[in-house]
């Protein structure tokens, strides 16, 4: 049976736009704030997401986040063009990182970014392919 | 605890407003690194950190974190200020060194995550 879409929105993510990054990630936390939804569910739907943009910003060139709510789950894709990731199984391992010493001093390259999407969501699925781009797909039930 | 409590005791020096120092803080976290914050941090936790760019700042909102230190001297830059002063975080800057400052409010009985859940129902703090 097909979910009733609630809420659906999209955002485009510069890659290196260090200046803006985690603004979308706030305004989908305001979001769900404001149609009251349980504060446990909204730091981990926030979460995700913070680290996704995160992802973006760093490694890609441009990325496209949507956003839906339907039904009682939060789905976020996050599609880029990016350099792809190489070794997704070592990417997925806490305390693995690429990141760069710049990266680094920025407070990122912790090794901890696609963990702590897969720890705080409920459904993670990601596809990668090099010199293309990577696809994520993050499923949050909301109650 | 309040800030202003933290304020006196590891000699902070305030970069907010002084209405934000009357808040109440009863948990800490100290990393650099966000992800470690993220994944880890109980929210509505105090900060302390020697990372000083805007990104703590939207860690701070994500996590609804009461504030933030900025241990060992650092000094944040003005946008980092004026963003912080926008969201109503407070800012704090100490010159003792990260291990100081969290061993100082350790034991005047601030805990971290892990201890303060053993005592926790569960529920997490609710949203500001």
């Amino acid at each position: 049976m097909e979910r009733e879409i609630l809420y659906n929105k999209s955002f485009n993510i510069m890659g290196r736009d260090f200046a803006n990054a985690g603004s979308v990630s706030v305004k989908i936390k305001n979001i769900l704030k404001e149609i009251k939804i349980k504060p446990e569910i909204v730091y981990r739907v926030s979460i995700c997401c913070y680290e996704a943009e995160m992802n973006e910003v760093m490694y890609a060139e441009i990325a496209n986040l949507n956003f839906t709510i339907s039904g009682d789950e939060a789905v976020i894709t996050i599609e880029d063009k990016g350099p792809g990731i190489e070794n997704v199984e070592l990417a997925m391992k806490e305390g693995y990182s690429t990141a760069t010493q710049e990266m680094r001093e920025m407070g990122f390259g912790a090794g901890l970014g696609l963990p702590n999407i897969k720890n705080n969501s409920d459904e993670f699925k990601i596809e990668s392919k090099i010199s293309e781009g990577t696809k994520l797909y993050i499923k949050i039930n909301l109650i | 605890m309040e800030l202003s409590d933290i304020v006196n005791i590891l000699e902070c020096k305030s970069h907010t407003g002084r209405e934000l120092l009357r808040r109440d803080v009863q948990y800490c976290y100290a990393a650099d690194m966000m992800s470690d914050v993220l994944k880890s941090c109980k929210i509505g936790s105090l900060l302390i950190t020697g990372l000083i760019n805007k990104q703590v700042t939207q860690v701070a909102e994500i996590m609804d974190l009461k504030g933030i230190i900025f241990a060992s001297g650092k000094l944040p830059a003005q946008d980092v200020i004026e963003e912080a002063n926008e969201k109503n975080l407070p800012l704090l800057t100490t010159e003792k060194p990260l291990f100081e400052a969290c061993g100082i409010l350790y034991t005047l009985g601030l805990r971290g995550k892990e201890i303060c859940e053993k005592a926790d129902d569960g529920t997490g703090d609710s949203l500001q």
